[in-house]
Order: structure tokens, then sequence, then C-alpha cells
């Protein structure tokens, strides 16, 4: 009975992305679970907002910096909040602690793999986030294909628009970037056709 | 409203009036129609309980982890008999909990229309094809649309190809949001008569429950203002109230047992704790879906009948359908904000008829949709040959969240005998019983009516002043939401598996009603009609009982 776009679109947006699909499979226990652990980390005083650092729950400061740099690649600052500011590193190492555990061994082999060709090509950089903005871009633009690199724009998109206690989003930084509003009761007018068309236009 | 639960708890040794095993669009109807009645029914749901208070709007748990689909059984799938079926090729997307997907359907509720149930006897004989007549027609089922409409609360205006009702909608239609105007300016443009959708949805206070909020949140979620017309707060609690029903969530029916007579005497389930159960009554009602009712009955084979319950024709399970769909995008200049309110405002039916000139048989519908939760969005709503990530990604994201809408495609599928629900071979599911399999190829013809769709939903678009607009491909069907003509109605006991009142041709006091009851899918949009037929054979089967006849 649930017929649609969405869910079809969903499920194939998500589902081409290899690794995306693996992210779906996790038990709504765990969700939960998640969800329970970010509001408990949102009350401590060292959560979302405080300066670094932040007691990371499954990553090491250097994959965290790593996998910060990367998100910020996939959805960049520009005038308005990227992944940095929507702290989608929070989402990503609270995730591979709770609900989406069974990706961390997958997405922390990818990156080793991924600083592994850092420092071939560059070496003694040792890691992807010391290298200048340009090279990490030319570099990801190499990876594009990986299932690493589909993995992460998958979980970075996911960080950018869930929900904030999942640890992403913060400040609703992605929601207000987009123009979506989680205010969840709304009236008439909803857009501007129908406004103009209450309006009387054409 | 909502009597305080458990309404009533019954022994599982006394033998109730009936088991009903499903509380979804159907069972939950049957389930109040037989109590109000005056017959004792438990409802044997294999879901939880949820209630409204508990849904959110979380795209992770409730579309990523399917939490409400409470799927732990898994199934296999392949496109034909020759292959081997393996798990995970697509998605079967219902809902297992109390009221099923009716909780969580984008509640769109279209009635069929007089053509759907003769259509064969119209156009002729499809070769290769099990297109055939219903044993009954729009007429007979017509008071039972409106009862429908008038119990549970839908909300519309009908249209210029509407078939003919005895009562106008309960409930004005929900007002129209920027896709439904600009649909409407395109399809106008284009000589075409496009309508309000009409929906489950409630457009004013209805019945105690308050209008819908606009929250965006239909599609795939539970309606936390009970807004949407779900069973599990319109008519499960009628039910309840009465004192003579009982909803047993947790509740996995593993077996309809039948005793030396060919009568069935109960369902043996599985209780929360796996735990073997076993409920008696005098008859039985299956309302478990498309899928999960020719499942169960191929699992409920016996000695007497060796090839599953009620299967003498041997047609249980075949006839699969799950309806065409195809989906379009438009972007537009100016903010439409789709993330508000329902999924749907405006329909057109002039493609609804199959016409020969087409070159292929099919009819169907596209309509004015929303597509815009956030992460979903973000994920897969903009063209393919857009950049996907990176500051291109974000620009055109950022420029199209707001401006962008559907025109979908909702068509027909032709009833094959080789699209099936059958029982794997190998793969078992989480209680160690037999898995579903799958296997389902689209006929060419319902490819070719979805592509048909899809040039029209892109003339719409163009003609409503789209800057631009894509498609998404269309494709053999990967993802099924409804699931369809399993246990198809008929006159003859050998090409059908229930008669025209839902009772089994083959077991006296075994009924089944739900979507596996279709003769022919309609036009993409089948609840209204699988909760027409509910009322329906509610009033009949409870009518059997009093008489003594089942």
């Amino acid at each position: 009975m649930l017929a649609d776009p969405l869910s079809r679109r969903t499920f194939l947006a998500v589902s081409s992305t290899a690794l995306g699909a693996a992210w779906l499979a996790a038990d709504p226990a765990l969700v939960r679970a998640a969800l329970d652990h970010a509001a408990r980390a949102a009350r401590s005083p060292l959560s979302p907002g405080s300066p670094d650092p932040v007691p990371w729950d499954v990553l090491t400061p250097d994959q965290a910096a790593d996998l910060d740099a990367i998100a910020a690649q996939i959805f960049p600052t520009d005038d308005t909040p990227g992944a940095r500011e929507a702290r989608v590193v929070t989402f990503l190492d609270r995730s591979l602690g709770t609900w989406a555990a069974q990706q961390r061994e997958p997405l922390l082999h990818g990156l080793d793999e991924l600083n592994g060709e850092v420092e071939r090509r560059w070496p003694g950089t040792q890691r992807f986030a010391n290298l200048a903005p340009e090279r990490q871009l030319e570099l990801l633009r190499a990876q594009e294909q990986t299932p690493f690199f589909q993995q992460m724009r998958f979980a970075t998109l996911v960080g950018m628009f869930s929900l904030p206690p999942y640890g992403g989003n913060a400040d609703k930084a992605g929601w207000r970037v987009i123009g979506f509003e989680d205010r969840y009761a709304w009236q008439p007018p909803f857009g501007d056709y129908d406004a103009e068309a209450a309006r009387g236009g054409r | 409203m909502r009597p305080a639960r458990p309404a009533v708890r019954f022994d599982p040794r006394r033998t109730v009036d009936f088991v009903v095993v499903g509380s979804g669009a159907a069972g939950g109807i049957i389930a109040k129609e037989l109590a109000t009645a005056g017959l004792t029914v438990v409802v044997l749901e294999q879901g939880p309980r949820v209630e409204p208070p508990q849904f959110e709007h979380d795209e992770i748990k409730t579309l990523f982890q399917s939490a409400l689909q409470n799927n732990p059984a898994g199934f296999t799938f392949r496109r034909t008999a020759s292959e081997t079926a393996k798990p995970g090729q697509i998605q079967l997307l219902y809902h297992r909990l109390v009221g099923g997907g009716s909780v969580m359907f984008t509640a769109n509720y279209w009635r069929f229309r007089e053509i759907d149930f003769i259509e064969r006897s119209r156009l002729g004989a499809i070769s290769g094809t099990g297109l055939e007549d219903w044993p009954i027609t729009y007429r007979d089922l017509e008071p039972y649309y409106t009862k429908a409409e008038w119990e549970l609360g839908v909300s519309g205006e009908p249209g210029p190809f509407d078939p003919p009702r005895t009562r106008p909608y309960p409930l004005p239609p929900l007002p129209v949001k920027s896709s439904g105007v600009l649909f409407e300016r395109g399809a106008r443009a284009l000589g075409l008569h496009p309508q309000p959708a009409p929906l489950a949805i409630l457009s004013q206070p209805f019945n105690g429950r308050p209008a819908c909020q606009h929250c965006g949140y239909c599609l795939g979620f539970g309606c936390e203002f009970r807004a949407k017309s779900s069973t599990l707060y319109t008519v499960i609690p009628m039910a309840e109230a009465t004192g003579r029903c009982e909803v047993r969530p947790n509740s996995y029916v593993r077996r309809i047992e039948v005793d030396r007579k060919g009568r069935v005497t109960g369902a043996t389930y599985f209780d929360e704790n796996k735990k073997e159960q076993f409920q008696r009554a005098r008859a039985v009602v299956l309302c478990c879906n498309g899928s999960e009712t020719p499942r169960l009955l191929l699992l409920s084979a016996s000695s007497r009948f060796p090839n599953g319950l009620a299967n003498s024709s041997g047609v249980v399970g075949k006839y699969l359908m799950f309806n065409g769909y195809s989906s379009s995008s438009g972007v537009f200049e100016r903010p439409l904000n789709e993330f508000k309110s329902v999924t749907a405002t405006r329909v057109l039916y002039d493609f609804y008829e199959s016409d020969p000139k087409r070159g292929f048989y099919g009819g169907g519908a596209p309509d004015a949709r929303s597509f815009a939760y956030p992460t979903i969005f973000a994920l897969g709503g903009l063209p393919h040959d857009a950049p996907s990530w990176g500051a291109g990604y974000k620009r055109i994201l950022r420029d199209y969240y707001t401006r962008t809408m559907n025109v979908d495609g909702h068509s027909t599928s032709l009833p094959l005998e080789t699209n099936t629900i059958s029982l794997d071979p190998d793969m078992k599911d989480a209680w160690g019983l037999p898995a579903m399999r799958v296997t389902y190829k689209d006929h060419a013809d319902d490819l070719a009516m979805m592509r048909f769709l899809q040039d029209r939903a892109i003339e719409i678009l163009e003609a409503a002043g789209a800057r631009r607009t894509w498609r998404q491909p269309v494709q053999e069907t990967n993802l099924a939401a409804h699931l369809l003509g399993t246990c198809r109605m008929g006159d003859d006991p050998r090409t059908s598996v229930v008669d025209r009142y839902h009772r089994a041709h083959d077991v006296r006091n075994l009924f089944i009603c739900d979507g596996s009851s279709l003769v022919t899918g309609g036009r993409g949009q089948p609840t209204a009609t699988i909760q027409a037929l509910a009322y329906r054979a509610g009033e009949h089967i409870a009518a059997f009982a009093r008489r003594g006849e089942i």
C-alpha cells in the first residue's frame, strides 16, 4: 500500500551506492540505541557546540580529522554551512559506534587504503587531512567510483540532513541550507504557485 | 475515543467465532464488521502495536531502517522460473504492525471504475495473460466504496471521468499545493482534465479526529495526528469497543489447521517469544496481503490438501500484480516547498482506459507529487547528470530542493500465470519456515504503459513551465508496494481460489479478503478497492455466520 516514488527512489538512490545498502540493513533497535546515546551525549559538557577535542566513540583523532576533511569536500562550506559546520563527523562517529557498527570495519579499511594512496602519491604526507584542499579534491575525483567514496557520500549526506539527535545536521544547518523547515504543522499557502493561485492569479 | 486496551482477551483454547489473520487495510475492517455483528473475533497480527504518538519524522529509522516494516523473514526473488531465486533482488514494501499498510500508505484513494471489472469482455482475451472479468461489477461494490469513504474519512471531489457514486465525498479536497497548481496549469494547456486527488486524509475534523496538519510526512510514515485514515485508529477501536474483538499483536501465523472433514479449526502461530500457540475458531479469514496470504495457504499444505490449503485449482500464488509505475521531475523558477502537506493533490484520469490506438494494452493516471524528504532528496532527487558531490552539487541542491516536483505515473499490470508467490526450496525465515519466493517479470505492455505515462508527465511539466525536466528510467519493477491477485476471485473453482463472497471454493469455513482477491489490478492505487471488498465481505461473512453457513 505504500506506492511510490519516494520509497522506490530511496531504494534506488541508496542501493546504487553499493555500500549504502549495507547501512540500511541494521537493526531498528540499534537506531533507538543510537538516539538514546546521542541524547545522553547532548547532555554531557563536551558535546556538540563545545570546542574540540570532542570525545570520539570509535574514531581516533586522526581518523576523525580525515573523515571530516572528506565530508567537507563532499558537502563543502561556501557562504552557507557545509559538512564541517553540521558536524557530520560526529554523526559518523556515533553511527559507527551504534546502529551502523557493521560499517565501521569496511569504512576504516577504506580510509586506510585512501591514506595508502596519499602516501604513494605524496610521500611523507601520511594522511588525507594533511593534504592541501586542491589535492584532496584531486584525489577524491580519482576515487569517485570506489565503494569507500560512495559510502562516504551516502553517510555524509545522511549526516547532513537527518534529525540532529543522530549527531549531524547541527543547529539544523543542513536543513537551513536547502530551505527545509521542521515545523511539521503548516497552513496554506505552501509555496509561491499556490499562493499566487489563491490570490486569483493564473 | 480509544477504549482502554485490552478490550477483551480470549483464552486461545476457547473457540471464538473467527480468527482474522492480519490487521491491515482489509483485516481491520473485517474484524470490525464481524465484531459489530455480534461475533467473537481474535485478530492475529504478526507485527507490534504502535500508537500514533510513537510515529516520528525520522528518515533514518522509518525509511532506511524500515522500522515499521518489521521484516525479519526475508524472501527470495527471480524474474522467471528458469532462474534460481536469490535474496535481496527487489524490495517488497509492506508493513507489519497493527493497521498494516494502512498506517504508512500515501493514502491515495482511487475507486476502481466500471471498466476495471469487465475489461476482458470489453477488450477480448489477451493472449498469454490471465485477463478475466470479475464475478462482481462496479455496481455491486459501489455501496461499499461509499461506506469506506464515510466510515474511514476520505477527502475529494468528483471529476469528469469518475464512476457514478451514491453519496458525495464526506470531506472536501485537501488544499492544493504548488505542485497541484502547476500540474493543473500544464494539463489544461494540453486540453486534459486534472482534478483533486482523492485521499484518505482528513481535510477537516471528522469522527473525533483532527484535520491534516500538513506536516508533509505521509508516504512511508505513520500519522501522529491520526488525520490519515488508517484502520489502526478508525475501525480497529470500533471493533475493540464491542468487547468481542481482541487484536493480538506479535502473533505470527505459521499454519491454518484443518480437521478430517477438511474444515479449518483455527490458526497455529508463534507468539512474541516464538512459542507456538493455537487459537481455535469456527472460521478463519485471511487478510495478510497478496504475498503473505498465498504463502500461508502453501505453508498449510496437509495430506488432505497436498498442494496447499484451498489450492485444488493450482491458482494460489499465481497472477501476482505489482502495478506499473514511472517517475518524472521538473524544476521551476520559484519555490514550491513540496516538503509541506500531503503527497499528491492533483491527478489526471484522461488516460485511465486502455486505447487500441496506443498499440498496447494498459491504462493509468499521472499525479502531481512531492518528493521532498530532505535526506532522500539529497541522495536521489537531482537529475542523473548533475554533480553528485562537491560545490557544484551543493549549488544545484540548494536551487532545486524547494523548486522541484514530480509527476508520477500509476498503471496496469497484466495478470500473468508465471508471476507468482511460492515457497523457496532452500531459504528459511527467522522462524525456520520456508521463505517466500517471488517470481515476477513485467509484461511488455505494462512497461509500454509506464513509458507512455512518463511521456505525458514530461509534456505536462513542460507545459507548466518547468525550467528543466528529467526522468527516472522506466525499468522492470524492482520495488513492489502493491501485492495483488494471488488468490483471485471467480465463479469457477477450477480457475479461481475464492468465490464472489470471498469464501474459499475448497473450504466452507475459510475466507480470504485482501489484495490477493483482486482479479485485475486497477490503475495503480488499490487500497480503496481492497477496503470496499473488505466491507462487502465482512457483511456477507457475518450473514453466513448468523445463518449457520460456515
